[in-house]
Order: structure tokens, then sequence, then C-alpha cells
């Protein structure tokens, strides 16, 4: 199998989404349905505590007096909110695991046709949903790990961060406290992506299992860091549109019924194009998969009870 | 070696402003490395009342810091603001000697029994009595242990504030013949409170320290192997406090006075707060001008601002002196127009008048510096940097001081003592700090825009300038108000400051029926006769009602707004002063009504706004938009965590 180049994952990108932009538009959907059931669920929340009280429109409006007496009148809204947007969250995790499986069976066999194509997604996001779970929970670890690192760093610069008087003295042990963190997360979860592309493409033939796929996709990734900044460059796009958008977005708050449409269809065109780029990514992660060493066949003894 | 300060300690020197009962001599050397004062003290105090004296009771505020045990340590549980004190950074006063009149009084000296096991009040029995009028000299020879800063005084590293570090005498008040001591043990919530003076203070410090002092500089001596010896002059004054560090720098500037006099502003930081240097000598120059022309013109040539390492500000910080002020607000998050150096300055600063000038009884009337101050604060701020940019002007947010305060302490009757409370008496810091300085805060603005903003102003100023140096009372702010405002406020006083749970202001109920004439069954026998509908339709009007009710204890009148579906409004008044704890409108119009607006002007500084301002009918759009924008950050989220 020839060696694939950081360009070779990278033009695989575009190429998936091109081809498969149905399969895309599908799963950004259910992304966005779920978003939106979210916002209703919140606006329904809120309207029950501030529909008749125009302070809070004040405060949706950009007044900080306002918005600190909404805070603390409607505290139990507001928590009902986080819960709201945390079970969102929750509710997409789970759902990721068939679409994600999904979208990498589509990637992996390269269907052809609209029919082709959905079969395959669906049997594909079926048949890896709860191996794709099972990595989940063989993940956790990791990211116990992460959180301690993050909480050691941040103790060992707490100091600096408290007494820093300006910007370049805060922004130094920021780094520090979350560089090491951030890292060690970037590098788990391109294992985990590669674990879980290595589950599709191996799941017919070889049935791999969870823990020693995770295992060994820790040791491929060491050794290929081509994957760490393949899956970096995504990172960074993902990161640059949110800033574009946040920059573009300051001093136009988008009043009334038709900014809110402008609103609503800007959001959604950033995060369409947040998930084109992690689509492609998942594209170049299936594309170098396949030239991974084979794992072990799965061996099965069967026992004759007579003899 | 510093310069001398060339202008006397009062501003065009001039006779005593304030009856001068407690004035001090001290020598004072400082050793940086254990972090000790050796001290020796002369005070010369007066018996200026009509009763004889035949003990003496003084602060050891420094005691506070000896244990575990004191009040001090008891009563703030180790824990003051945000700075924790430390296992090993004790600190206490030990009296080596006291001597009257040439005696040797020090096996006399005793702490005070009722307060024990706290040793912050010591009681010297005189071998006789002191008559009216008569004048003694107490010599002390004493050594002060500095504690490591957790609660305004103490050391960090080499950086020394030195506050309450003397043995300081009580206060005699009361009626005249009657009176009796006031020397309060040392709580939490209790500050300071003493008698006005001439202070003549000698500080032996390395040479390499840079020194801050209440009052002028008089001398300055080197007195070789690397030590100098500073002297300072204050008159009139009730306290003295010091500073001592070796990286300090002095950013200097002039205020200029209504009376046409000037001030000298120093401010004392070290070079990485250079950037904030500036902006505090900035707030400083400024309320200065503004306080001198809004009560009486500051009295002292200058004003120390020190601006504590960033170490020790949790500690040190926020602190008020004679002539001398600590700061705090220093942070990478305090961009130019997030205005809390600044406010934490004017503050301070503030204080020399409600607290240097008037010099009310910290420990039984805290509420009349702290809220007092507050309130003026709130009002000078907004002449400095913007009426709607007083305390934030920054990245698109504004927000005025005082409304910020009020919203971000909460409502008013969440606390179980009212504002009129012993400092020592609080249940607990939170509720003396929502009482003593917002709730304070609150009233006085409420009654400022009920009876108009120049009147109100006009009335503190004839208050500032009956009062200065005489440590007036409530009592003598209220009847000051009264007089001045000729109105009798006591129905406002009362409930305000004496009694708890604020003011509780809502709409319990507003709604529109179509109008038409009687209808029903009238008349009896004969005559009886039944009109319906028919007879009597709707006229077209509507008739309305709105009731408000007002369940707390503090009841003020009352301004309304009715907006109405045709664009119209009406203003009504519920003139409550308290006979009453609901009010009903009936009105009759062209259309309905839909919205209500208790108090349109925001004038009622002393309750929660949010339920003020009601819409009838419901309207979604807001609730929308933020709904909208939590859909927009979860879907962010779930892109992190998955495609």
């Amino acid at each position: 199998m020839p060696r694939l180049g950081l360009g070779d994952l990278i033009g695989a990108g575009p190429r998936a989404v091109s081809r498969y932009t149905g399969t895309l538009l599908t799963v950004f959907v259910t992304q966005s349905i779920i978003a939106a059931g979210c916002m209703i669920a919140v606006a329904l929340v809120l309207a029950q505590a501030f529909s008749h009280l125009p302070m809070f429109d004040e405060a949706v409006d950009g007044d900080l007096v306002a918005l600190v007496y909404c805070l603390r009148y409607g505290k139990p809204s507001l928590v009902a909110t986080g819960g709201i947007v945390f079970g969102a969250i929750v509710l997409w995790q789970l759902a990721s695991w068939f679409l994600v499986g999904g979208l990498n069976g589509v990637l992996a066999q390269r269907p052809e046709g609209r029919g082709e194509t959905a079969r395959c997604f669906g049997a594909s996001g079926a048949t890896t949903y709860l191996t794709y779970a099972r990595l989940a929970m063989c993940s956790l670890p990791g990211w116990v790990v992460v959180l301690f690192v993050f909480g050691t760093c941040t103790t060992l610069v707490s100091n600096r961060i408290t007494y820093a008087l300006t910007i370049p003295e805060l922004l130094g042990p920021l780094v520090i406290a979350a560089l090491p963190a951030l890292l060690l997360l970037h590098f788990l979860w391109t294992v985990s992506d590669y674990a879980r592309a290595e589950l599709t493409l191996r799941h017919d033939t070889h049935d791999p299992g969870v823990v020693a796929t995770y295992l060994r996709t820790l040791a491929y990734v060491i050794r290929r860091p081509v994957t760490l900044v393949h899956g970096a460059l995504g990172w960074l796009v993902f990161a640059l549109v949110t800033a574009a958008y946040a920059y573009l977005a300051q001093g136009h708050p988008m009043y009334g019924a038709e900014g809110a449409v402008t609103l609503f269809v800007a959001r959604q065109g950033v995060s369409l194009l947040r998930m084109a780029t992690r689509v492609g990514i998942l594209a170049g992660q299936i594309e170098l998969g396949r030239t991974r060493p084979l794992p072990p066949r799965r061996v099965e003894i069967k026992v004759d009870p007579k003899s | 070696m510093p310069k001398i300060d060339g202008s006397p300690a009062l501003r065009g020197g001039g006779a005593a402003r304030s009856p001068r009962i407690a004035n001090y001599k001290i020598e004072a050397r400082l050793d940086p490395v254990r972090h000790q004062i050796t001290a020796s003290e002369i005070l010369t105090w007066t018996n200026a009342g009509q009763s004889e004296v035949d003990t003496l009771p003084f602060h050891l505020y420094l005691n506070g810091f000896k244990n575990d045990q004191s009040l001090f340590m008891r009563s703030s549980h180790g824990v003051a603001r945000e700075a924790h004190a430390t296992d090993t950074g004790w600190g206490y006063v030990q009296i080596e000697s006291v001597h009257v009149a040439g005696v040797d009084l020090t096996a006399k000296l005793h702490p005070l029994a009722s307060a024990a096991p706290d040793e912050t009040v010591v009681e010297l029995p005189l071998g006789q009595p002191l008559a009216p009028g008569a004048t003694v000299e107490v010599a002390f020879k004493f050594t002060a242990q500095l504690p490591e800063v957790f609660a305004r005084t103490g050391y960090k590293g080499d950086f020394h504030m030195i506050g309450q570090w003397f043995p300081k005498i009580g206060v005699r008040v009361g009626p005249p013949g009657a009176e009796r001591w006031e020397c309060q043990p040392f709580h939490i919530n209790t500050e300071f409170f003493a008698d006005f003076g001439t202070y003549d203070v000698a500080l032996t410090v390395p040479n390499t320290y840079t020194v801050a002092a209440t009052g002028v500089l008089t001398n300055a001596v080197d007195a070789g192997r690397g030590i100098r010896t500073l002297t300072y002059h204050a008159e009139d004054v009730h306290d003295f406090a010091w500073m001592a560090d070796p990286f300090m720098e002095v950013m200097s500037g002039q205020a200029k006075l209504v009376d046409e006099g000037t001030v000298e502003v120093r401010v004392y930081y070290r070079a990485e707060q250079r950037e904030f240097a500036r902006r505090h000598l900035e707030a400083a120059i400024g309320t200065i001008e503004k306080f001198s022309a809004m009560f009486v013109p500051y009295p002292w040539p200058i004003m120390s601002v020190i601006d504590p390492p960033v170490d020790a500000v949790a500690g040190a910080g926020g602190m008020e002196y004679p002539t001398l002020v600590t700061t705090a607000g220093d942070s990478v998050f305090a961009r130019p127009g997030v205005r809390l150096p600044e406010y934490v300055t004017v503050h301070e600063v503030g204080h020399n008048w409600f607290q240097g000038l008037l010099a009310s009884n910290e420990a039984e009337e805290a509420w009349l510096d702290e809220g007092v101050n507050e309130w003026a604060d709130a009002r000078v701020m907004a002449e400095l940097y913007g009426q709607r940019t007083s305390m934030l002007d920054w990245g698109g947010w504004q927000a005025e001081l005082g409304a910020l305060r009020r919203a971000v302490d909460g409502g008013t009757g969440d606390s179980p003592s009212p504002i009129a409370t012993a400092a020592y008496a609080f249940v607990d810091s939170t509720a003396y700090g929502e009482e003593t300085y917002v709730a304070t805060m609150r009233a006085l603005q409420t009654l400022e825009r009920a009876v108009g903003s120049q009147r109100f102003a006009a009335a503190m100023k004839t208050y500032a300038k009956t009062f200065a140096f005489h440590h007036p009372t409530g009592r003598d702010l209220f009847a000051t108000l009264g007089s001045e405002l000729g109105q009798d406020l006591t129905w406002f006083f009362g409930p305000v400051f004496h009694e708890v749970g604020g003011l509780a202001l809502k709409l319990r109920h507003a709604d529109c029926k179509p109008a038409h004439a009687p209808r029903g069954v009238f008349g009896d026998g004969s005559a009886r006769k039944t009109v319906t509908e028919l007879e009597a339709p709707d006229s077209g009007t509507w008739a309305c009602e709105v009731v408000v009710q007002n369940t707390g204890p503090i009841h003020v009148p009352v301004d309304l707004e009715l907006k109405f579906a045709d664009g119209s409004s009406q203003r009504l008044r519920w003139d409550d002063r308290g006979t009453s704890t609901w009010e009903r409108f009936a009105i009759e119009r062209s259309s309905r009504i839909v919205e209500v607006w208790l108090d349109p002007e925001n004038k009622i500084a002393l309750d929660n706004p949010i339920l003020h301002h009601y819409r009838l009918d419901g309207e979604g759009a807001a609730a929308l938009r933020t709904g909208a924008w939590f859909g927009s950050f979860a879907q962010t989220l779930m892109q992190i965590v998955g495609p």
C-alpha cells in the first residue's frame, strides 16, 4: 500500500464532501434538528419566566444592569436552560455514534447512487453503534487523565494568573495551564477517530475487539504523527471559521424578525462549513486507515460438547 | 533622602479645626526582617467631658491577630474579604511599660475582663480621677509585631502596611455629665473610632525603604548604618498609618480646590503597576476636587494613595486613614473603561470626608460612613466618568456605578438586620456589607430622587459643614435632612433604617373589560326589570382595574405609568406613606391597558425593579432570540464532541 502523506489526507476531504454531499446534509440536518429543539425548549422556558417582563428585552438588547437583574431573578430558568443544552449535547453524542458509523461506512465502502449510499449508511451505522459506544467507554480513562493534567497545570500557575496585570502576563500562564491538556485531548481524540475508522473498515473481515483496537491505534498514532497534524489542521479551520463569524457578527445585533432570520441563516451556514470540515477530516482518516497493517483476525473456537 | 513637605499640616495653616483631645508623640523603629516595630509613645489626653475619669481604656488592635481566640479571629474565622490568615503570621502588641505622670502603672494595666479571652482592649486605672477639663500624659513603651497581612495591617514580603499599630485611647461619648467610654473590642465588622488631635511621629527605617504616612514630612535625617529617621506631623486627625516598602515608586499630581487651594496627591506603586498608578492618581485628584465642592474643602495639604503589591492587595487594599488610603482593583481584566481601580480609589479617598472629617462611630453606626460614602461615590463617579458609563465603558458594555452595585448586590429585605444595626451585631459579614453599604446607598438615593437631587445635595452639604470634626450620629443626619428639606421625614427614616424587610412593590393585578351600562335584574314586584346585553350593549370603551401592592415595611410614594393599546399613556400616583399595603385604581379609556410600569423614572432604589415593569400580554421575541443563541451555542459544542 502506498504511504499517504498530509497532502493526500487533505485532498481526500473535498472529494468526499462533493461526492457524498447528501450524506453530509443528512447528518447536518439531524444535528440542526436537535439544535432547533434546544432553541425552542430554551425559548419556552425563558418565555415562561420573562415574557411579561420588559426588562428581559433590555437585557437581551445588551443592557448589562438589566442582564444582572434577570440572571438573579431567573436562576431556576437559567439552570433549566443549562440542563436543556446539556441534554441536547448528550442526545447528539448518542446519535452521533450511529451517524459517524454511517459516515465512516459510506467513506470506507464508497457506494454509488443515492439508494446504495443510504443502505450503506444505515447498515454501517447500525452495525457499529454498540461498538462505538464501547469505544467511548474505553476512552473515558483518557478524559480523566486530561482533567488531571489540566488541574495540575492550572494549580502550578494559578498565582501567576491571579496576579497578572497585563495581557502578556496572563497569556503565558494560560498557555501553560491549558496547552498540555489540549494537546493530550487532541491526541486522544485522534486516537478515537482512527479507532472508529479501524472498527468500521475491519468490522466484517476481522471483527476486531474494541480495547485491542484502541490500544493498537494509540501506538499507530504515535508512530504516524501525520495523523495528529491532519487532525489539528481540521481544528484550526474550525476555530478560524468560528472566529471569523464572531468578528463579522460584532456590532450587528440583528434586531427584529428579519434580523432573527438573517442570524439563523448565517449561523447555520457557519455550522455547515464546520461540519463539512469535519467530514473532510474523517475522509482523510478513512483513507489513511485503509493503509494500516491489518489487525489479528479473531478466531472462534467451537467446542463439540459430545467430545 | 525624601524631600521635606514645605506645607503646614493644615492647608493654609491656621487655628485648630477640631477639639484636639488625643495628641500623640511616637518614636518608632521598624525591623523589616522580623516585621516588628519597637516604639515609645506619649499620649496627652484631655477630659473634655463634664464627669470625672478614673480609668483609661486603650485599643490594642494588633492583639486581634494574636491567636485564634481573639474576637476578631473568632468573628472572621480567619478570613477578611478574600484574604486568609496564615498559621505563622500572627501579630500582637506587647506593652513593655506604661507611666502616668512619671508613675509606673505597668502592673495595673489589664485586658478588659468582660471581653476575655480577647485582648484588644486594655484598661489603665488612674491613681487619681481626672477632673473635667484636666489633661493627663501617658507614656508607653511597646513592641508591635505585625501579622502577615490579611485584614488591613501587616506585611507581605518586604511590603509593610502599618495601621492600628499603637495603643490608642477610646472616646468619651454620651450626654454631658454622664459620659461613658466607647472602646469596643476589635470585631471583623467594626472599624475605627477615635478623637481628633495632633500626631508627631518619628519613623526609623532602613534607608532603602520608601515611606508614606499620615500628615506632612517635617524632617528627614540620615542616622547612619543604613537607616534614616523621618518625622511626620499631622493636625486634626484621629489616626496615624504608614507604609514602608523598598520597591515603591511615586507619581504625583495636584488637586485644585474651590477655595483656590491645592492638594498634593501622591500614588505609591511598584513598577509593574505603573499603568494603574496613573488611573489611581486621576481618580484621587478628581475625588478630592469633587468631594471638596460637594461637602467641605479637604483641609489637609496632602493625600497619599498606596497601591499595594498584587500579592498583598487582598489583605492590605481598600482601606482609609486620614490623608492616606490603600487602593485596589489592579488586574489584567481592569482594562481602561472597566473602572474598578478608579472606583476603589474614589471610595477610599471619599472616606476622608465621612470617616476622616466627620468621624462618626464606626462600631455603632458604620452605615453613616460606609453607606453615605457609597451614595457620594456614585455621584462623583458619574461626574468624573459620565452618568451612563461611570463604572463600565468597554467592549460596547456600559453601566452606571449605583445601578450596577444595586443589581449585583441583590434585593433589599434579604438581610435579617436593618441598616441601623451596630456593626458587631450583624448576623454575618454578608449582612453587614449588604446593609451598611448598598442598602444605605439605596435609601439615600430613593430619598434624593423623591425630594430632588439639588435640594438633597445641598442638605448633605449642610450636614457635612455642621458636623465636620464633631462625630455626628445618625440622628444628627436625619435631623439635618428633615430641617434642610423642610419636611418631617420620620415616615421614611424609621422603617428604612430601623426595620427589616425592605420594600416589596409589585403589580398585583391589572385587567380591562369592555364597559357597558348596568345589566341584570333591577327593581322589585311590578317594577322589576331585566336589562340584557341587547339593552345595555358594550359602550366601546374599556373599564380597567389596576391593583398595586407593597407588602414590605418600607413605604414610599409610587408613580405609575399605564400604556394603552392605542399608544397613549396615563400617569397615576399612589401616595403611599405606610397607611395601606395596596391601592386600587379604576380607569375607563377607549383602549385597553397593555403595560403597567411602577416607578417609571426609577426613583425607588430601595427595591428590585425587575417586577416593576409588566406587560399584560406576553411577548416572546426576546426569549426566542435568546433560545436561538443557546441553540447555536449547543450546536457548536455538538460539533466539538462529534461531527
